[in-house]
């Protein structure tokens, strides 16, 4: 029963996250390139100092992508039921409401995970490359709060979209963005750590939250 | 026999306005009933609660002995919906739908839905939002009958559907819940396409069941008379004996659960003389329009 | 499960609203307390003081003076100005003053709270100190201290074998034990001199390393028994009397004497690298430490022989203790920032309203929800968590229960 809602969320997205993978792929591809680019024109060293002493973030071009990644995916998954009701078919299915959006929202979170993970691993060997492990784990550092944020913002667009009242959809986006500004913070490189695993927990928390709106769905 | 659904002193308002209040009816495992009111008078309201979307102010309905806010799952794999405008899973085409229903149903009959949807002439790789509105139909219906449900709760089941359509709807549904002592609660806008589907009738206004009896039952006691009036000035009101009145100039329309002979009685005391009086044989529709008023 | 997401997203609303809401708030009413700029004064033997918000100039008695009688007064530190308008004295306290002397003299060190509380670099490069050029160069390669000392060439992400066992060795042969807790020098070629840097070994060792003519030159330093150092800044003064400033764990200032390594500590107390900001000013005569924490300036004036002079202290209301202050702490009952004047990390840095004003209010919220429930004719039972929250988050508390109505029970 489970791998049907599994086999559901895939039709509904498969596209989506096959091709949000493959573009964040490319841009990394482009990253490194154009920091291959930039030792050639002004040398290894010379990139190497301005990353390590004057707060050089030459993967800056990443920083939205895993956000647009959670949003691309809660459309996908929950526009689809939103639209004439249609989540009402799940809702009638012989599965525990509740159950059913979390299984919806497994798959989301964990289809994000996957891309997210494997967007890291490309920055961290490909990093490797070019850079010794100390400054490859600094750039990670950097990058995992925005990676976070892709998981809060998929859990934060399903919950809206499955709103049924627009009035509290206007206040809830406004909530929401204020919330996922917090893991866009100008700040140095590696600079949060002591923040990131509150926001992690906080994404991983969120992930119930369309059960309140679903909940509030069927009750009318 | 066991009630299949019961709704017990359900009320609901939507802020001040009330929609049902006090309503009560049962409906026995092994019938076919159609509900039927006027627009507003709860109907909706009715389905949304059974469904499970709406909690009732006051009251509560209860399907195989559940409460419909919180029926379990082995309960809802016993029940078929089927939502109104026959909404489905657009993004899926034929083959998926079937792979995907038939995970959450044990029962599940794979020839009950291919049966159905071979008629249709598409591929299975078709996908359902490319298909017309009767083509979704013919699939929300086979998903139905695959589920093998003991109640099916259906919500205006010929909403958008020819005329083919419509009987394919009819003709399988009844035979299915004849030939397997099935449930069926459903309501429709065509009033004749119920007519040959149902054989019980519940027909309620606000907070009160006007009619919930057989369809034959309900149509040989209720009966309608045409007469003309000499004089079209005469108001004719007896509440205990007629239960509505349709008159334009003098040419009257009158309804009653009472015999001829009592509604002539009536007509001498008030020396009314009536002209071509007859007994009118009603439909449905005709007996439903009668009960509640054209307007 | 449906009234755990409920909580959750209060949760986040309450957590968002007491960041938003206090940053709007000071950004609307808060008004800036100017620090006052304190100096000492060697023709006074007093400290002046100018205060930016008033443009005044004035000594510790209240004295009141124009700019030019204060620039006067200050003829160490403002000798350039008074040079370029022909006021320079030849001599202050019977010493002559020469440009030279007074530009060699004079320095100046600040250390923010913020660059201690802040990611640690990992690698760093090794100048050559004796290159004789005269200019320092970049060096085509960055070094990490970890099992051993490793030299990587930047060109080839590769590690430099031969230049990484010849230090690993020296550095071990003088006693260093692998790892490094802490490398701290001066990480840029814009520096007069290359002295390279000052290590803390895994056993709290303090060791001076640098690269002479392409060979390892490693001095082991004397520590007393129990010395620990939180931060070690190294300086580049044309006077080249000592390598850096230390502050130790205990909150104690050293300076290291240059060439015979001597630590001498200060007599400066007061500095808490928590929450002051610390400046020090060198000239002719004097050491002036400036060390400026909320609401407080404290200023300790040393000769050059590093002996107590004088001190300075100034206090003003916090912002919390201000007019805008006190309606804050009387509205919120707390703030969160996620960022902070005193670290350069993201954080959740909480700061709990002082006084209980806040509570005043939050009681009548309390009652304000018991009127709403009442009037919407709800359950009392099934609203109590609701009033907790109201009861200790106030304001944030309130907004959030009605942004996620509660709704969740049988």
């Amino acid at each position: 029963m489970l791998l049907s809602v599994f086999y559901k969320e895939w039709l509904k997205t498969r596209w989506f996250v096959i091709l949000y993978t493959a573009m964040g792929i490319v841009a990394i591809g482009y990253i490194f390139m154009a920091l291959k680019h930039s030792f050639n024109f002004s040398g290894t060293r010379s990139i190497w100092s301005t990353i390590l002493f004057q707060g050089n973030q030459f993967y800056k071009i990443f920083k939205f992508i895993p956000l647009a990644g959670g949003i691309i995916v809660a459309i996908a998954q929950y526009l689809p039921e939103a639209n004439d009701k249609r989540i009402k078919l799940t809702f009638h299915l012989p599965l525990g409401e509740n159950k059913a959006l979390m299984v919806m929202q497994a798959f989301g979170a964990l289809s994000l995970l996957v891309a997210f993970f494997v967007f890291l691993g490309l920055i961290y060997f490909l990093g490797l490359i070019y850079f010794p492990v100390q400054m490859v784990w600094d750039i990670v550092l950097t990058v995992l709060p925005w990676s976070v944020s892709g998981l809060s913002a998929y859990s934060i667009v399903s919950f809206i979209i499955l709103e049924p009242r627009w009035p509290f959809r206007f206040l809830y986006s406004i909530v929401g963005g204020l919330f996922l500004s917090f893991h866009f913070v100008h700040a140095g490189t590696a600079c949060y750590g002591p923040a990131l695993s509150g926001l992690f927990l906080m994404s991983l928390l969120l992930i119930t939250a369309p059960l309140s709106s679903g909940y509030r769905f069927r009750k009318g | 026999m066991n009630n299949a659904i019961e709704c017990n002193n359900l009320t609901h308002y939507y802020g001040s306005k009330r929609i049902v209040e006090n309503l009560n009816f049962q409906v026995k495992e092994g019938t076919i009933l159609g509900l039927l009111g006027k627009n507003g008078t709860g109907k909706t309201t009715v389905f949304n609660i059974l469904n499970g979307f709406l909690r009732p102010t006051d009251g509560k309905c209860l399907i195989f002995g559940e409460d419909t806010q919180c029926l379990s799952p082995a309960t809802k794999s016993r029940i078929g919906f089927l939502i109104e405008g026959h909404v489905q899973y657009s993004f899926m085409n034929v083959k998926q739908i079937e792979k995907f229903y038939s995970g959450f149903y044990p029962k599940w009959k794979p020839g009950s839905f291919w049966e159905i949807v071979k008629k249709l002439d598409v591929s299975k790789n078709q996908k359902i939002s490319t298909m017309s509105w009767g083509q979704r139909s013919q699939v929300a219906l086979g998903i139905i009958l695959a589920q093998d449900p003991d109640l099916l709760i259906l919500d205006d089941f010929s909403m958008g559907l020819d005329p083919g359509y419509r009987r394919l709807f009819v003709d399988h549904l009844r035979e299915y819940a004849k030939s397997e002592n099935k449930t069926i609660f459903t309501t429709s806008h065509i009033i004749q396409d119920m007519e040959r589907l149902i054989d019980d009738v519940l027909i309620i206004d606000f907070n009160k069941v006007m009619v919930q009896s057989s369809v034959s039952d309900f149509l040989s006691n209720f009966k309608r008379f045409d007469f003309e009036l000499e004089n079209d000035d005469v108001e004719l009101d007896n509440e205990t004996l007629i239960v509505n009145i349709e008159k334009v100039r003098n040419k009257v329309e009158l309804y009653t659960y009472s015999s001829e002979r009592d509604i002539r009685n009536y007509l001498a005391e008030r020396s009314v003389t009536p002209i071509n009086f007859s007994q009118v044989t009603m439909n449905l529709e005709d007996a439903f329009i009668g009960l509640t008023r054209k307007y | 499960m449906e009234k755990l997401s409920r909580y959750t997203l209060m949760f986040i609303a309450i957590f968002v609203l007491s960041i938003v809401v206090p940053q709007l708030y000071w950004t609307a009413f808060e008004v800036p307390a100017k620090t006052p700029f304190v100096q000492y004064s060697c023709v006074n033997h007093d400290f002046l003081i100018y205060r930016p918000g008033e443009k005044k100039w004035q000594d510790t008695k209240g004295n009141q003076y124009t700019r030019d009688e204060y620039e006067q007064r200050l003829p160490l530190f403002f000798f350039k100005q008074l040079y370029t308008s022909g006021t320079l004295p030849d001599s202050v306290n019977n010493q002559p003053l020469d440009m030279r002397s007074l530009s060699r003299e004079k320095s100046f060190f600040r250390l923010k709270t913020a660059d201690i509380d802040a990611p640690k670099n990992n690698l760093f490069p090794m100048f050559e100190s004796r290159s004789g050029r005269a200019m320092l160069e970049w060096p085509d390669d960055f070094f990490r201290i970890t099992w051993r000392i490793e030299f990587i060439d930047a060109a080839t992400n590769k590690v430099l074998e031969e230049k990484s066992q010849m230090f690993s060795a020296a550095m071990f042969h003088n006693g260093f034990v692998f790892p490094a807790k802490n490398i701290w020098g001066i990480s840029s070629p814009k520096k007069s001199v290359d002295e390279g840097y000052f290590i803390v070994d895994s056993r709290d060792q303090l060791f001076h390393l640098k690269m002479v003519k392409g060979k390892p030159f490693v001095r082991k330093i004397d520590l007393p028994a129990g010395l620990k150092f939180r931060h070690i800044d190294c300086v580049d003064f044309k006077n080249r009397t000592f390598y850096a400033y230390l502050f130790s764990e205990k909150n104690e200032i050293y300076i290291l004497t240059q060439d015979d390594y001597k630590l001498m500590r200060w007599p400066v107390n007061g500095y808490n690298p928590e929450i002051t900001d610390i400046k020090i000013y060198g000239d002719l005569y004097n050491y002036t430490v400036i060390m400026e924490s909320p609401g407080e300036v404290k200023a300790v004036v040393l000769d050059k022989n590093y002996q107590y002079v004088d001190s300075y202290t100034e206090t003003w209301p916090v912002r919390e203790d201000t007019k805008v202050g006190k309606i804050f702490t009387s509205v919120f009952p707390a703030q969160i920032s996620l960022t902070s004047d005193t670290s350069k990390f993201v954080s959740f840095y909480f700061n709990l309203s002082g006084g209980f004003y806040w509570l005043v209010l939050n009681f009548f919220l309390v009652i304000l929800q018991l009127i709403w429930l009442y009037w919407k004719k709800k359950i009392f039972r099934n609203h109590v968590a609701d009033l907790v929250i109201v009861a200790v988050c106030g304001v944030f508390g309130m907004i959030a229960v009605h942004l996620f109505p509660n709704k969740f029970y049988k």
